[in-house]
């Protein structure tokens, strides 16, 4: 870190990815990634459907690790300030505070308590009052509780999908992760329910540092401090989002936003 | 423009065929359907009919508790002058004939014929229990790896080809492959090795001796999971596939292991369908007759497992020489060779001369069986519809 000089005088980013390839086999997925997310600010990825933004996201907790072949040919990713690769991190550490939640709200057909106990229960949490007091405070968090309290031991599976992926966000946040990794959390939900996730994710950065992988472009806008914008694996341009939005350095970021290509 | 309306039937069909194919293609697939329906149904029918009176009777209670609670006999028929029939088994068969005195015309005797199948029904279930049993560990473990840990690849392809090709094993083959393994040489505690024995470990206490567990229930029923080890570990791999995989990113994400995920987070939604899958294995353990033939089936046998022949205790016994004859008596569930129902059918069938009485006991095993295979079914079928409405997803 003593490279880096400007980390002296403002708070170091909780991820940083610097100079980052990334491989699937033998074809190149990411090239040269530079990207700093800061603490408690949201921060957007943005770009055409596989321009990579979810293969970038899916580096910071080492989801790709599931994929054969896939990794990290240069450059390192660090967390708070600690490279991820390293031989000596728990993936499992790593993933307890690096949150994430996925595209497609996928509960498990267990009751909602359950649910949400999971992360904590895997991590050796037997203590009731501990997990009661977790989920009271993840379902707040995730504004469910009111909606919720009454029925924590129905199936998660009758909730509604709005109400299932504002779970899954209660169930990221009930291990109380450093960052939460949100991979298009409203591409399968209706407008009102994605709304409500949008007011959420305010809420959330006020606790949490949340990256979120969005194709819809108002989004960006609306839930935003940062914006990178990824095309053809190549982070393009990555400035805070109001700037990038209205006056983009980059050629192709402004062809983007215009709607010339997609 | 209006196109002009006409008398026409513009939706007619051409005669190009493609009706008359429909037509020929549903009725061949109808008429196949129906001929397996009518297959089963005759055979179910024909058994029902010769069998169930042998095993139900018009009075109090319904059943004949006989044939069901009585072990094998010979049975002997006496014929009197009137042309009459007595049945009567090996100790009866002297009071009849000395009752008839000058009567007594001729005496036939029909070998397992009498008493009852309760001997075959304990050793087929204790079978089914061990092999079903062993083939769930073996074939759920085998499965898990296969599908959650194992490397995509050649070599998995070649591991799962293999699995296959075991299932298209002669039975007979696994029945000579439980004797050489199982009966003659698998590892067994004893205190002096036997002669045949391949060779022995010395453990201070005791000897871990590779002699083989003889012909027991054990060897039969790890016979038995071998041969319906194919069909668990198949069936099992793809209820696992089934679990969405949604499910194990989710976990993992939230930071589980490896087998945190699975047991879980995969294995309880898999359940269901493994214990379908399990159902098969019942089925076809239980009416397997080959595998058991040289591992643990005998043609006849006068004891149940646990009536083990053990020394009688001097009166001044300790309560441990007790205890000890008693575990020794228990262990004989795994320990002893017994009859069992399909191998049962098969003496009956082809060792014995064939007439009425002989007839009665076949057509009688055969429903039994089929009752007990169906009640285990059921009541996996039962158990599972409960775990499904639990994990729905």
């Amino acid at each position: 870190m003593s490279a880096d000089s400007t980390a002296q005088s403002t708070p170091p980013p909780v991820v940083q990815v610097r100079d980052m390839d990334f491989c699937y086999g033998a074809s190149k997925a990411l090239f040269d990634i530079n990207l700093k997310v800061e603490y408690h600010r949201v921060t957007a990825l943005i770009g055409p459907s596989g321009c990579g933004k979810s293969t970038l996201l899916r580096c910071i907790n080492r989801m790709n690790d599931r994929v054969p072949s896939a990794r990290v040919t240069k450059g390192e990713v660090l967390v708070k300030g600690k490279n991820i690769h390293d031989a000596d991190v728990d993936l499992t550490q790593l993933r307890k505070q690096v949150g994430m939640v996925f595209q497609k709200s996928n509960p498990f057909p267990k009751s909602i308590y359950e649910n949400v106990a999971y992360g904590l229960r895997i991590h050796g949490e037997k203590n009731k009052s501990v997990l009661d007091e977790a989920v009271e405070r993840s379902l707040t968090h995730a504004a469910l509780w009111e909606e919720l309290k009454d029925r924590l031991h129905a199936n998660a599976l009758a909730l509604s999908g709005g109400q299932q992926q504002r779970l899954c966000i209660a169930r990221a946040i009930a291990t109380v992760p450093d960052v939460l990794l949100m991979d298009e959390p409203c591409s399968a939900l209706d407008p009102i329910s994605t709304l409500k996730i949008e007011e959420l994710m305010h809420q959330l950065a006020r606790e949490f540092t949340v990256v979120i992988v969005t194709h819809n472009m108002q989004q960006a806008v609306r839930v935003s401090d940062y914006t990178a914008f990824l095309h053809l694996g190549k982070l393009v341009e990555f400035a805070p989002t109001e700037e990038l939005f209205t006056n983009p350095r980059e050629k192709l970021t402004d062809s983007y936003l215009r709607g010339t290509f997609s | 423009m209006n196109p002009v309306p006409t008398n026409d039937n513009p939706f007619a069909g051409d005669n190009s065929g493609i009706q008359q194919r429909e037509t020929a293609a549903r009725w061949a697939l109808r008429v196949g359907s129906y001929i397996v329906v009518i297959i089963t149904l005759a055979i179910m029918l024909h058994i029902f009919i010769k069998g169930a009176p042998v095993v139900f009777q018009s009075k109090w209670p319904f059943v004949n508790t006989q044939f069901l609670t009585e072990l094998p006999a010979t049975l002997h028929v006496i014929e009197d002058q009137q042309g009459n029939h007595i049945e009567t088994d090996v100790n009866g068969a002297d009071a009849v004939k000395k009752k008839l005195g000058d009567d007594f015309r001729s005496e036939k005797t029909i070998s397992y014929s009498g008493g009852g199948i309760l001997g075959p029904i304990v050793g087929t279930a204790l079978l089914v229990i061990v092999s079903v049993g062993v083939a769930l560990f073996l074939g759920v473990a085998c499965a898990i790896y296969l599908s959650e840990y194992a490397k995509h690849g050649k070599f998995l392809e070649m591991v799962r080809l293999a699995i296959l090709n075991l299932a298209g094993v002669p039975s007979v083959v696994f029945g000579l492959f439980g004797l050489g393994a199982f009966v003659l040489t698998a590892p067994t505690f004893v205190d002096v090795p036997a002669d045949r024995s391949v060779f022995a470990i010395p453990l201070g206490f005791t000897t871990l001796s590779f002699e083989g567990w003889d012909t027991c229930v054990l060897s039969g029923g790890f016979t038995l999971a071998f041969v319906i080890l194919p069909v668990i570990i198949t069936a099992s791999e793809q209820c696992l596939q089934a679990v969405p995989q949604g499910f194990r990113e989710t976990s993992m994400a939230l930071g589980a292991t490896r087998w945190q995920t699975i047991r879980y987070s995969v294995l309880p939604f898999a359940t269901p369908g493994i214990l379908t899958s399990s159902i098969l294995g019942i089925a076809r353990a239980a009416g397997e007759t080959a595998p058991i033939m040289f591992t643990a089936a005998l043609a006849f046998k006068d004891k149940l497992p646990w009536q083990k022949d053990l020394p009688p205790l001097p009166a001044d016994a300790s309560i441990f020489a007790h205890w000890e004859q008693s575990v020794s008596r228990f262990l004989g569930i795994f320990t002893e060779s017994v009859q069992a129902l399909p191998y049962h059918i098969y003496t009956l069938a082809a060792k014995i001369p064939q007439n009425e009485y002989a007839e009665r006991a076949q057509y009688g095993s055969v429903f039994v069986f089929l009752v007990l295979v169906a009640s285990l079914a059921a009541s996996s079928v039962l158990l599972r519809k409960r775990l499904r409405a639990k994990y729905r997803w």
